[in-house]
C-alpha cells in the first residue's frame, strides 16, 4: 500500500508537533495524558479506545441518551455501531470523539479509555476536562452532515485541509508534506486548487474525512459516510476505509444499514434504545433478534421484497404529469462554458404510476425534479400538470397539485414545531380541514407523538419522514421524492413505502428521484436512467 | 467575476487607505472627481466596474441627496441667494459645499469599494495573520467577508420550501413584508443551529487552541511594494500635516 507511506511518514512529525498540545488533553487530571502512542504501541496494548457508560445524559434532560454500554475498538479494525434512527449512535460517536464533551454538554458517569490511558466520570465538578482540540489529534470524527466539518473560510482544498494544522502551529514544510501525503491517501490530489464549495457530495465527504485523518488520529469515528453517495463516491470511500485500517487506524462506522461497507466490518455492536443489546462478529449477528428488534436497515431484505407494490396504473387514463422537450442549464461559472444539464428531455406519468428516475450525482436529477414544481424554469419546452402548462404560474400556486420533498430535509423546515410545519399553508388548501390533514400526515409518518417538538431536534431520519409529511399533508396529484430514502431507518422506509403506495392508489404520479438502483427497481413501475440530459429506460 | 488584484493585498489596503486620506485632506472637488473617475476605471479593467458602480450608487444616492437638501437649501454661512422659500434658501455658497463634500465622500467611497471587489480575501487574511493578527480576527474577517453570500443561499433555500408549500410571491408590497418576516425567523433560527455545529467542528479542528499559529498560504510581498507602502505612507502623513498647518489659526471654514 505505497499511498498511504507518505502520509505515514509525514504523520510522525505532524503527531510530534501535536505532542505538545497534547499535554493539555485534560485540565484537570492531567497525569495521565501523555504524548500519544503511535498506532503500532497500542496495537500491543489492546484497545485503541474503550468506553464504560453507565449513563450519559444531555444537560436539562431527564433520560440517559447513552446508558449501560461497554465497548472497545481495535486498532487495524472496522468496527460498525448499528442502529435505527435515535438509537444512539450520534451521541455515542460525538462522546467518544470529543464532540460532546462530559461536562460541557452532558453529564457522564464511566470512563474513557485512550491508548491504555483511563479517564473516569462521575458526573461530578471535579471530573476531568476534555481539551477538543487535543483529543481530536487522537480521536478523529467525521458528521454525518461532511460540510459542517468545514472552516468555510478556506479557499481551497489544500488549505482547508491545512486548516487544523495551522491552529495547532505546525511548521510550514510539515504541512506541505503532510496535505500532499493525506490528499494522495484518500484521492484528493488533483482537487487541491478547487474551492471546496464547488466539491460533489462524493468528494466533500472525501475531505471532510481527510480533514480529520491529517491529524493521524488512532481512531477515526464516521457518521454515516455512505449517506446520499452514489455508486462511485461509495467505492471512493470503502476504498479510503480499507487503507485506513490497513494502516492501524481503528475505524467506527455509526450506520442504520448493514451495507457492503457494515458487513465488511471486524466487529458488530448493535444500539438499541441508547445502549448495546448485542456485540460480537458480523456473522453471528446478522440474522439476530437484536438486530431484527432495531430499525437496521437490511439491503437485501428490503429492496428484493418490497413490503407494499402500488398496483399498475391504468394505461388509458389522461396523463398527470407531461414533460416536452425539456432544455435547461445553469448560467455558466468560470471561464468553461457549461454543456445544458438537461437537453429535448420527455416524460409522461399516469394518475397511480411511481416512476424512478436513477443517474450519479451530478446527473441533473434534483435539477429535473424542480421543474416540476416551478422551482426552476425550463429554458426550451414545457412542463403541464393536469394537462395545463405551468408555465408563468407561480410556485406557490403549483404547489396545490405539485407536492416535493426536497434532497434535503433540513432547507425544507423551518418552523418552530413539527405541528406547524406540517400546518404550514394547508389552511388555503383545505380550509377548516387543514388541522386533521396534519395530524394525518404526522400519523403517516409515526410522528403524531412528537407534534410539539422543534423539527430541529429530531432526527436526521425523523427529520426526513417530517418534510414528507407535508408533502402528504397537501394530497398534492403529483409527487416529486427527491432520494427520499437518504436516511431513513428501516421503520422509516417501510412508512415511506406504505405512503407513496397509498398516492399512488388514490391516483397521484409519484415521480421519484434515487441513487439507489436497488430501491428505485423494487419501488417503481418505470425506472429511467437521467443520463446525457434526457431520460432513458433503465 | 471576481478578478483578484495582482497587488500584495496590503498594498491594495495602503493605496486605498492613502487615496481616501489624501483625498479628504486635499478638499479640493477636480482632485476627489478625479480620483472617483480613476476608480471607476479601475474597477472597469478589473472586470468589477458594475458591483463597484452598484453597491457605489446605493450608498452615495441617499448620501447625495440629503447633502443637498441640509447644505443646499439651509447653509448658514450662503450669501448669494439663488432662491428662497421661507425659511429654506438655495445660495450658491450651499451648493458649492455641498458638491465638495459629495465629490470627497464619493471618491472615498468607490476606491474603498474597488478595494474590497478586487482584493483576494483569502491572501488579506493570511497576509494580515503572518504579520501577528490573531487568528480570530481572521475568521471573523472572512466569515464577514462570506456571511452575505452565505445568508443569500439560505434565504434562497428558506424561500423555495416554502414557494413549495403555497406561498406565493407574487402581488403587491404587503404580501412581500409578510414573505420576509415568514423567512426572517428561520434564517436567524437555522444560523444559530448553523454556528453550535460549526462550533464542534472548529473546537475539533484545534481552532480554540492556544499557542501559536502557522499559515499555509503565503503571499509573496516584493520588496518594491513594501517600499511603495511607506512611500505612500509618508505622503499621506505629509499631506495630512500639509492640511493642518493650512488650516491652523484664521483658516475659514472647509
Amino acid at each position: 500500500m505505497t499511498a498511504t507511506e507518505p502520509a505515514a511518514a509525514t504523520a510522525a512529525s505532524v503527531l510530534a508537533a501535536a505532542a505538545a498540545a497534547t499535554s493539555s488533553v485534560l485540565a484537570a487530571a492531567a497525569a495521565a495524558a501523555t504524548a500519544p502512542a503511535p498506532a503500532g504501541a497500542v496495537a500491543a496494548t489492546g484497545a485503541a479506545l474503550a468506553a464504560r457508560i453507565g449513563s450519559f445524559s444531555f444537560h436539562g434532560e431527564a433520560t440517559p441518551a447513552l446508558h449501560g454500554l461497554d465497548l472497545s475498538i481495535r486498532p487495524g479494525i472496522l468496527t460498525a455501531v448499528l442502529g435505527g434512527s435515535g438509537s444512539g449512535k450520534t451521541t455515542l460517536g460525538k462522546l467518544l470523539a470529543g464532540w460532546h464533551r462530559p461536562g460541557h454538554s452532558g453529564t457522564l458517569t464511566g470512563s474513557l479509555t485512550l491508548a491504555g490511558e483511563p479517564l473516569t466520570f462521575r458526573g461530578l465538578e471535579d471530573d476531568p476536562r476534555i481539551n477538543p482540540s487535543a483529543w481530536s489529534t487522537r480521536v478523529g470524527y467525521v458528521p454525518q452532515d461532511a460540510a459542517a466539518m468545514l472552516s468555510t473560510v478556506r479557499s481551497t482544498v489544500a488549505e482547508e485541509l491545512a486548516f487544523g494544522l495551522e491552529n495547532r502551529g505546525t511548521p510550514r514544510p510539515d504541512m506541505l508534506r503532510a496535505v500532499a501525503g493525506t490528499a494522495e491517501l484518500t484521492g484528493l490530489t488533483a482537487l487541491l486548487a478547487r474551492d471546496p464549495a464547488t466539491l460533489s457530495g462524493g468528494e466533500l465527504r472525501r475531505l471532510a474525512m481527510a480533514c480529520a485523518v491529517i491529524q493521524n488520529p488512532g481512531v477515526l469515528v464516521l457518521d454515516e459516510p455512505l449517506a446520499s453517495l452514489d455508486a462511485a463516491g461509495i467505492i471512493q470511500v470503502r476504498d479510503l476505509i480499507n487503507r485506513l485500517t490497513g494502516a492501524g487506524t481503528a475505524v467506527v462506522l455509526l450506520s442504520q444499514s448493514a451495507d457492503g461497507l457494515a458487513r465488511s466490518a471486524g466487529h458488530w455492536i448493535i444500539l438499541d434504545g441508547g445502549t448495546a443489546s448485542a456485540s460480537g462478529l458480523p456473522r453471528e449477528l446478522i440474522r439476530s433478534a437484536e438486530l431484527a428488534r432495531t430499525g437496521t436497515v437490511l439491503p437485501r431484505v428490503i429492496h428484493t421484497v418490497p413490503a407494499v407494490r402500488a398496483s399498475a396504473p391504468e394505461p388509458g387514463a389522461a396523463p398527470v404529469l407531461e414533460l416536452e422537450g425539456l432544455g435547461f442549464g445553469y448560467p455558466g461559472t468560470g471561464d468553461a462554458a457549461r454543456e445544458p444539464l438537461l437537453r429535448d428531455l420527455g416524460l409522461t406519468v399516469r394518475p397511480g404510476e411511481i416512476v424512478a428516475v436513477t443517474g450519479p450525482n451530478g446527473a441533473g436529477k434534483s435539477t429535473l425534479l424542480r421543474h416540476l414544481n416551478g422551482l426552476l424554469r425550463p429554458h426550451t419546452g414545457e412542463v403541464r400538470v393536469q394537462g395545463r402548462s405551468i408555465a408563468g404560474t407561480p410556485t406557490g400556486r403549483i404547489a396545490a397539485s405539485v407536492g416535493l420533498l426536497f434532497q434535503h430535509p433540513r432547507d425544507q423546515l423551518f418552523e418552530r414545531t413539527v405541528l406547524r410545519e406540517a400546518s404550514f399553508g394547508l389552511r388555503r388548501l383545505h380550509g377548516r380541514g387543514a388541522g386533521a390533514r396534519a395530524h394525518e400526515a404526522l400519523e403517516a409518518v409515526g410522528l403524531s407523538g412528537a407534534a410539539q417538538s422543534h423539527p430541529a431536534e429530531l432526527p436526521a431520519s425523523q427529520q426526513r419522514l417530517l418534510a414528507l409529511a407535508t408533502v402528504l399533508a397537501r394530497c398534492p396529484a403529483v409527487l416529486a421524492l427527491d432520494e427520499p430514502t437518504v436516511g431513513l431507518d428501516r421503520h422509516g422506509l417501510e412508512r415511506l413505502d406504505h405512503a407513496v403506495a397509498a398516492a399512488a392508489a388514490r391516483g397521484a404520479a409519484v415521480v421519484l428521484v434515487t441513487h439507489d438502483a436497488a430501491y428505485a427497481r423494487a419501488t417503481a413501475h418505470r425506472v429511467l436512467a437521467l443520463d446525457g440530459g434526457r431520460l432513458r429506460e433503465g | 467575476m471576481r478578478a483578484p488584484s495582482t497587488l500584495h493585498p496590503l498594498t491594495s489596503l495602503t493605496a486605498a487607505g492613502c487615496t481616501a486620506v489624501i483625498t479628504t485632506a486635499a478638499g479640493t472637488w477636480p482632485l476627489s472627481l478625479a480620483v472617483a473617475l480613476a476608480a471607476v476605471v479601475l474597477a472597469r479593467r478589473a472586470g468589477a466596474g458594475r458591483r463597484v458602480l452598484g453597491t457605489a450608487a446605493a450608498v452615495l444616492l441617499p448620501l447625495g441627496l440629503s447633502l443637498l437638501l441640509l447644505h443646499g437649501l439651509f447653509f448658514p454661512e450662503g450669501r448669494t441667494v439663488l432662491a428662497a422659500w421661507g425659511p429654506a434658501r438655495v445660495t450658491a455658497e450651499g451648493l458649492a459645499f455641498a458638491w465638495e463634500a459629495g465629490t470627497r465622500t464619493g471618491a472615498c467611497v468607490l476606491v474603498l469599494l474597488l478595494f474590497s471587489f478586487t482584493v483576494s480575501a483569502p491572501d488579506l487574511v493570511a497576509a494580515l495573520a503572518a504579520r501577528g493578527l490573531p487568528p480570530q480576527f481572521g475568521f471573523v474577517l472572512a466569515s464577514a467577508l462570506t456571511l452575505l453570500p452565505a445568508m443569500a443561499g439560505r434565504l434562497e433555500r428558506i424561500r423555495a420550501a416554502q414557494e413549495s408549500r403555497g406561498l406565493v410571491l407574487r402581488g403587491g408590497v404587503l404580501p412581500r413584508l409578510a414573505a420576509v418576516r415568514l423567512q426572517m425567523v428561520p434564517l436567524v433560527l437555522g444560523l444559530i443551529e448553523e454556528s453550535g455545529n460549526r462550533a464542534q467542528a472548529l473546537d475539533a479542528r484545534g481552532f480554540g487552541a492556544a499557542g501559536p499559529r502557522t499559515s499555509y498560504r503565503q503571499v509573496t510581498d516584493p520588496p518594491a511594494q513594501r517600499r511603495l507602502r511607506t512611500a505612500m505612507l509618508l505622503l499621506t502623513a505629509a499631506a495630512v500635516a500639509l492640511r493642518l498647518v493650512a488650516s491652523w489659526p484664521g483658516a475659514g471654514p472647509v
